[in-house]
């Protein structure tokens, strides 16, 4: 519990972490106010800035480990934060899962504030008289898309993990979830690329951004969580027998 | 002090640098993958939105590698003259990009085999070249690695296309300004115009931020 708290800490205290989170509520925002007035629902419409909301989640992801290796200034003796925490808290699982539990935290409370925000925004300025979307369905996909954040998150914290390195992960990642996404062009060459993690989840939130043949959403979403534990679970198994 | 001279120091750090030279072999190494399995597929897609995350890299390097530790200042006891070395980085980051701009370019049109002529390889070549421009901007003024990347790839990766779906205005943002290089509209002498000025309007702000601030 302290450790989560020393790890909440940290990671609020990292400007990066504050910027991901301002990517995912303006920049959700701004993009359903713009996709406004262009014949889709309401609820399509607030979903429009999903991979924003993505680019936020993996950015919170990297940075609340890729910090810890960081090279203090020279200055101040060059250090890395990872001693410091290594030496307060050696339990090495115990620090991946105070992490793991900000990170979901950070995520999971940066989609209920973007969500509801931004489908408000949505409501109120797009004339909402056309077939919308069953109430059921919209927190479905709600929570879909909350679930892919939080998975993606896990899964750049994870890379970083074993990569100890923030700039990878954040390449791969910020351009799988763009529309140049590698993973998509394979799912044209092989139906197996649909088995890779940001592709079977995207049906988590979306139904008019997948082609034919993409998982559904349940499958994928498992899919999708699968990939994120074996990546958890490897970063665990390096990171317990690797000096810092 | 000789130009020559800052440039090759450059030059150095940038080819002692491991992850500039894996950056390049990989960019060029995506390059010849996608270009490989395009052509078994139906409808090819233009390879050049996927390389040209490794050319945002190329460009953010130079810079972002300067202030992760004290390496910049060390590089102002060695050149003194602030211009002179922003000069000199700015010559070596676009030899870097020329360098695998056109292996990236060569790849594509040596796998393409109804290449139509050279003239959009070039168009290519020159487009990857002014992202990494671009990315270079922006890094000088960010001084960091990390935000710079995430700036510039959200910028051409997410934002442009997003604002390309939903307002024609988007044609101003500099990367789609600069595709006209290798997809020529009617306006092909514009778009150029209109990314070079976004970058040295960026680069600017940089280098006199890079010659006010403290290292």
């Amino acid at each position: 519990m302290n450790a989560l708290r020393a790890e909440l800490r940290k990671a609020l205290s990292l400007p990066a972490v504050w910027a991901g989170l301002a990517v995912t509520l303006f920049g959700s925002t701004a993009i359903a106010v713009l996709n406004s007035g262009r014949g889709k629902t309401a609820f399509e419409t607030a979903l429009g800035g999903m991979p924003l909301g993505t680019v936020g989640a993996v950015v919170i992801g990297v940075v609340a480990f890729s910090h810890e290796y960081t090279a203090n200034n020279a200055d101040a003796g060059g250090g890395r934060q990872i001693t410091t925490t290594l030496t307060v808290t050696p339990q090495r699982i115990r620090i991946l899962l105070a992490k793991v539990m900000a990170i979901v935290l950070l995520v999971v409370g940066s989609a209920a504030v973007t969500l509801p925000v931004t489908i408000g925004i949505t409501h109120l300025i797009v004339d909402t008289t056309g077939p919308g979307v069953s109430f059921g369905d919209a927190i479905a996909r709600c929570l879909g898309g909350t679930l892919y954040w939080t998975l993606m998150a896990l899964i750049a914290f994870a890379i970083t993990v074993i990569l100890r390195n923030g700039v990878i992960p954040l390449i791969v990642l910020i351009v799988n979830s763009s529309v140049v996404s590698v993973s998509f062009l394979l799912s044209k060459l092989t139906s197996l690329a649909f088995w890779l993690p940001d592709v079977a989840g995207l049906r988590l939130f979306s139904d008019v951004m997948t082609v034919e043949g993409a998982l559904d959403a349940g499958p994928g979403g498992l899919v999708m969580t699968g990939w994120a534990v074996v990546f958890c679970v490897a970063a665990g198994f390096v990171f317990t027998r690797r000096d810092a | 002090m000789r130009l020559g001279n800052v440039v090759l120091s450059e030059l150095d750090k940038l080819r002692t640098l491991p992850i500039t030279v894996l950056t390049m072999a990989g960019t060029i190494t995506v390059a010849a993958v996608i270009g490989a399995a395009q052509r078994r597929a139906a409808a090819p897609v233009d390879v050049v939105p996927y390389v040209q995350a490794g050319f945002l890299l190329l460009g953010i390097l130079p810079v972002g590698n300067e202030y992760t530790g004290r390496q910049f200042r060390t590089s102002l006891i060695a050149v003194p003259a602030r211009g002179l070395l922003a000069v000199g980085k700015t010559a070596a980051a676009v030899v870097a990009l020329m360098l695998t701009a056109v292996a990236a370019a060569a790849v594509q049109y040596a796998l393409d085999t109804e290449a139509e002529g050279i003239g959009r390889y070039v168009g290519m070549t020159a487009y990857l070249m002014v992202i990494g421009l671009l990315a270079y901007a922006i890094a000088l003024l960010v001084r960091h690695l990390v935000p710079a990347l995430v700036g510039a790839l959200c910028l051409v990766l997410i934002l442009s296309p997003l604002l390309a779906g939903l307002t024609e205005h988007a044609r101003w943002l500099p990367d789609r300004a600069a595709a006209e290089l290798y997809q020529p509209t009617d306006a092909a002498l514009t778009g150029p115009l209109v990314a070079a000025a976004w970058i040295a309007v960026i680069g600017a702000v940089a280098i006199r931020r890079f010659h006010r601030s403290d290292g």
